[in-house]
């Protein structure tokens, strides 16, 4: 135990024993009773901004990809189209539709990777290999679309690299009947259950207001009922054509509480949404070429000396981003590039989430924004009263968790 | 503001912030963009505003609608460093969400910012970030520890800058220098080699 300030910053080197990436937040606790949490993010900054503004644009494409694992269609996304938005270069119709497939099932594959990680932080294993082995059916399409299973190498300016072609339509319709199957099950298990269902409720609060003040997006303003979704508010690909609505709690008879119950309906709710999607785009899809910019060469050529700016905007799995390019024409390389994700947001969000709840919330809680930059790596935890700090890692945070699941679950009749 | 129905079109927007911020307004221009076989419109304001009005500016974006701060962008363009603010409004309604990109230059001898924490508390985590990758001093933030990089990192170097302030001479020809700051070590390892001794 150490004694000292009330924070302090714990350096974690690129190498990392967890399963996800580097990420602490500093807690305030009043015996269990946490009153300020504070994120410390930057662990592991790799520079991409800087590299890409030292790379011709084409050359960004694949670096802008491999911003995120999980959301790598969202960033290559984002610059292709803040950089077709900066130079005026019009996607063919095909592609977009084709874009919106891919976004969309990424999504899905997002939010039931996520499922996973939510049971497995409240200890039910089961639920979490159940959730990753349903997930592979969709990765499975992925690879078959784009010949990838994580970086998919798809866009390019003006349109997409690859084809979904009338033969992979049967494909198509298996994967999303399969999702259709076995939602039922889902929605039993992350919503019906009791035991799930207590350690959800009424745990990690985000009001409304709060929620809209603090800019945050996605899912974890949604179960607040704040109704932002870039799909919908700004349309961009495909979207402008197809029927959707913004997915909130109310919608299906709940209350718009902001607690994590509330955000796990919405990202289930919203895989529902997502099949519905594709399947309006594999109906609508017009013919058409896949990019209006065949020829690279000339194109880089001609991006040499464009100049403009531009913003590329999305609803990504965890919520809005975007990004903002700009070039000009004393200089071959992009000028200027702002990436935001999601999770950049939603950091401002743990403060009021976190306030008053227990030790032992805090991996759910901490899970329940679907961070990005990964979880909850050290959580270090600082008595008012005696000025006591402890560390937690993350697995005896994990244990924590796992044993008031089983503290609920001798107290609830079954 | 006397509050006009939500949502304002491209017009009403326009017609609105010349009346509230008059002659600071130094560039302004809309855009819009077709999206979708259904013909619909992205809408965007890029509006540039004189240093001095920047907080009037996010005031009369603010009385709008509780507005959302997508992040704040900013770049080194030689005398000055330009930021922009890019705000949403008219989020909620379908179709018509706008986005108002705010921009502000600071010349090199004074980068200095007032925050605006206050008006829109979620622009915490993008000040913070503008201090450390610009060097820009944001009046008055709430919270002014670093964020993103590393602590080995020297203070008055800012990745984003393209002067001297730059990181240009630490990321060329690095083999040929003398290392400019010390390899993090861990407590762990310094336990290590004390109990080595």
């Amino acid at each position: 135990m150490v004694k000292g300030k009330a924070t302090y910053e714990v350096p974690i080197g690129p190498i990392h024993p967890a399963l996800k990436e580097p990420f602490m937040v500093n807690f305030k606790l009043e015996g269990e009773k946490i009153v300020d949490a504070d994120p410390h993010p930057g662990m592991n900054h790799r520079g991409i901004e800087f590299m890409g503004m030292h790379r011709n644009p084409l050359k960004v494409i694949p670096l802008a990809e491999r911003t995120c694992g999980i959301c790598s269609i969202v960033h290559q996304h984002m610059y292709t189209t803040a950089l077709e938005h900066a130079v005026d270069i019009v996607p063919t119709e095909r592609s977009r539709y084709i874009r919106t497939i891919m976004m969309e099932l990424e999504r899905i594959h997002s939010h039931v990777l996520w499922a996973g990680v939510a049971a497995h932080e409240i200890g039910f294993d089961t639920h979490m290999h159940f959730t990753w082995k349903i997930r592979e059916k969709v990765m499975d399409l992925l690879e078959a679309i784009s010949g990838n299973r994580v970086n998919y190498s798809m866009w390019t300016f003006g349109g997409v690299r690859r084809d979904i072609e009338e033969d992979m339509h049967p494909q198509i319709k298996e994967t999303l009947d399969y999702y259709k199957d076995l939602y039922d099950k889902l929605e039993d298990i992350f919503l019906g259950d009791p035991s799930i269902r207590h350690r959800t409720r009424d745990v990690g609060i985000l009001t409304k207001k709060k929620a809209l003040e603090l800019c945050g997006v996605g899912p974890t303003v949604r179960g607040s009922g704040v109704k932002k979704d870039v799909r919908i508010d700004q349309p961009y690909s495909a979207y402008p054509d197809l029927e959707l609505d913004y997915v909130i709690p109310s919608r299906y008879g709940y209350e718009n509480k902001g607690d994590v119950f509330s955000k796990t309906l919405v990202r289930l709710k919203e895989i529902i949404q997502s099949i519905d999607l594709i399947e309006q785009c594999v109906k609508k899809m017009p013919e058409g070429e896949i990019t209006s910019e065949p020829n690279k060469a000339a194109l880089l050529n001609k991006l040499k000396t464009a100049s403009g700016e531009g913003i590329g905007r999305l609803e990504a799995p965890r919520g809005e981003a975007m990004h903002y390019v700009r070039l000009t024409e004393d200089n071959e390389d992009v000028d200027c590039w702002k990436i935001r994700a999601s999770t950049y947001n939603n950091l401002a969000t743990y403060a009021p989430m976190f306030m008053g709840e227990q030790i032992a919330d805090i991996p759910i809680i901490a899970a329940c924004i679907d961070p990005c930059i990964g979880c909850m790596d050290r959580a270090e935890i600082v008595d008012i009263e005696t000025g006591v700090k402890e560390e937690y890692t993350k697995d005896e945070l994990h244990e924590l968790s796992v044993q008031k699941t089983k503290d609920l679950l001798e107290g609830i009749d079954r | 503001m006397n509050r006009k129905e939500l949502p304002l079109n491209l017009d009403e927007l326009e017609e609105y912030l010349t009346e509230e911020l008059g002659d600071d307004i130094k560039e302004f221009r809309t855009e819009e963009i077709e999206k979708g076989l259904s013909k619909k419109y992205m809408k965007l304001i890029w509006m540039r505003v004189i240093k001095d009005s920047f907080r009037d500016a996010v005031k009369a974006i603010a009385d709008i609608q509780t507005p959302h701060l997508s992040v704040a962008s900013g770049s080194d363009k030689g005398d000055f460093v330009e930021l922009i603010y890019h705000f949403m409004v008219n989020y909620g309604f379908a179709e018509q969400e706008t986005a108002i990109n705010l921009k502000v230059h600071l010349p090199k001898d004074d980068l200095a910012i007032p925050t605006i924490t206050d008006i829109v508390p979620g622009a915490i985590t993008t000040e913070r970030e503008k201090q450390e990758f610009l060097g820009i001093d944001v009046k008055d933030i709430p919270d002014d520890r670093r964020m993103w990089l590393d602590e080995n990192y020297p203070e008055d170097k800012y990745p984003w800058r393209w002067d001297e302030d730059g990181m240009e001479d630490m990321s060329r020809h690095v083999h040929e220098k003398e290392q400019t700051f010390e390899e993090p070590v861990s407590e762990r390892v310094k336990k290590e080699e004390k109990d080595g001794e």
